[in-house]
């Protein structure tokens, strides 16, 4: 009986290393100083946000949040290594000590907070009502009497379907993908429509697309940097660097490259 | 993974989905209506028409049949409007539903009219029978009567087919259903519930086709 557990015992050790063999490098660096000594900065971006991180005509990972990613490397003097994640995917990458930092459209909700701590935001991004140029919309009393499209399950979908209860008369009209609600918005099948604030750089795609523009703000989401719960050296540094992308306009020369604008207004904490 | 089912948080919002209901009910009757309509005129232009008509009806088949039911609600909904004809998303449902059901129901008329017997049209020639009353109760009604099983099967596919009109922000029972997965992420639920209601809806349909059926067509001797 005995050997017969020493047997098991032996066994499933020696499967244990071999699976560990398999598993990805874990990123232990704590600091600053870690990183820079271990020759090279792991960061989680998602591939499927754009424009502010997917895959180019190469499948290379590029946009917003891979070049803020990059740039951090550089101001470190170290390579990048990318991990990918989905966005249910950033805090565990977080919580596994899987990736140092987490730059993948990471809203800062206090929710989140309670697991991982956020930089200064670099980015913000704004859920906003698009109309043609003609249409005069300053706010949501404007909007009564109007077809107004969105996508399901949006962030605008819950502001602008709560906005329609306490405003009788706005008729909301909700498709399944982006591309139809810019379809139904090109053809004329909806007054108005919510969306991201780049919206307008797949409209200016559209036959008509320069007939529309941005005509107010229903909500800001500031996007921040994630690093482990505690980490507060590298979160220091970070929050350092970015006041230096801020104030030299590298963010805001990123910002048009991407987004077609500059950034919002970002407050600190 | 543990799953509880809770249909507590849907079932509050049993209102929506029967609002959902009611116009899917909406949708199917009215398309079924001038679905067949178009079916009847098709399958008498393609049979009895003036060449040039006959290929025409012949053109309209194949180009549905042969392309899928969402690219059409796509083309009535969205590029229509680029050549002014802007419809609503309930509108647009319907024309595209009908244009659909028009199709098939021409071709499945067709077949009947083509398996009277040719015996039959001469015995009532010559009886002395005008032209129309030829076509209207020597041919159309014996083959509406052979091939009802085949349309209300169509009608029945019909309703179902309502299911994705939801891609034009017609509000119907699946719409509303993503809607409330949307809001619950209860998505199990949600569709357990509809398919329920979709399974009952089918049922009553199927009742009422053939009830109507046997009122339409009972031999008259």
């Amino acid at each position: 009986m005995r050997t017969f557990l020493g047997g098991a015992g032996a066994l499933l050790a020696g499967f244990v290393l071999a699976l560990s063999a398999l598993l990805p490098s874990i990123a232990t660096a704590q600091s600053v100083e870690d990183i820079i000594s271990r020759g090279k900065l792991v960061v989680a971006i998602d591939t499927t946000t754009p424009p502010y991180g997917f895959l180019d005509a190469n499948l290379k990972p590029t946009g917003f949040d891979i070049e803020v990613a990059n740039k951090m490397g550089e101001a470190l003097g170290v390579p990048v290594e990318f991990v990918t994640v989905t966005s249910p995917g950033r805090i565990p990458a977080l919580l596994t000590k899987q990736v140092d930092a987490v730059i993948s459209i990471f809203s800062i909700t206090p929710a989140r907070a309670i697991q991982i701590d956020y930089s200064i935001p670099y980015a913000g991004q704004s859920a906003v009502v698009i109309a043609p140029k003609s249409t005069g919309i300053k706010g949501v009393a404007d909007l009564v009497g109007k077809k107004v499209g969105l996508t399901r399950g949006t962030g605008e979908d819950g502001l602008l379907t709560k906005a329609a209860e306490t405003n009788p008369g706005i008729e909301i009209l909700r498709f399944d993908d982006y591309s139809s609600l810019l379809q139904a918005m090109v053809s004329g099948q909806i007054d108005a429509m919510g969306g991201g604030d780049y919206g307008e750089i797949y409209l200016k795609k559209a036959q008509n697309g320069d007939a529309f523009e941005q005509k107010y703000v229903l909500k800001t989401f500031y996007f921040g940097i994630g690093v482990a719960k505690g980490n507060d050296n590298l979160r220091q540094w970070i929050n350092t660097w970015l006041f230096t992308m801020k104030t030299d306009g590298t963010l805001d020369a990123l910002s048009m490259k991407y987004r077609n604008q500059p950034l919002p207004v970002l407050p600190v904490f | 993974m543990q799953t509880a089912l809770q249909f507590g948080p849907i079932l509050v919002h049993l209102d929506l989905l029967l609002r959902g209901l009611e116009k899917t009910i909406q949708l199917a009757a009215l398309s079924i209506l001038f679905g067949t309509a178009i079916g009847i005129l098709g399958a008498v232009g393609r049979s009895f028409g003036p060449r040039f008509l006959s290929w025409a009806v012949a053109a309209y088949v194949e180009l549905i049949r042969n392309t899928p039911l969402l690219i059409q609600l796509y083309f009535v909904f969205f590029s229509l409007p680029l050549f002014g004809f802007k419809l609503s998303s309930n509108m647009a449902a319907v024309v595209a539903l009908s244009i659909h059901l028009g199709a098939y129901a021409t071709e499945i008329l067709r077949a009947g009219i083509e398996a009277i017997p040719e015996g039959q049209i001469e015995a009532a020639k010559s009886l002395g029978l005008s032209r129309y009353r030829i076509i209207r109760h020597v041919v159309l009604v014996p083959a509406a009567r052979a091939v009802y099983p085949s349309l209300s099967a169509q009608f029945i596919l019909q309703i179902m087919g309502t299911s994705i009109v939801g891609a034009i922000a017609a509000e119907e029972l699946t719409a509303v259903a993503n809607n409330l997965v949307m809001q619950t992420f209860r998505s199990f639920e949600v569709y357990i519930i509809i398919a329920i209601i979709y399974f009952v809806l089918v049922q009553a349909a199927s009742l009422l086709f053939a009830g109507l059926g046997k009122l339409m067509f009972r031999w008259k001797v």
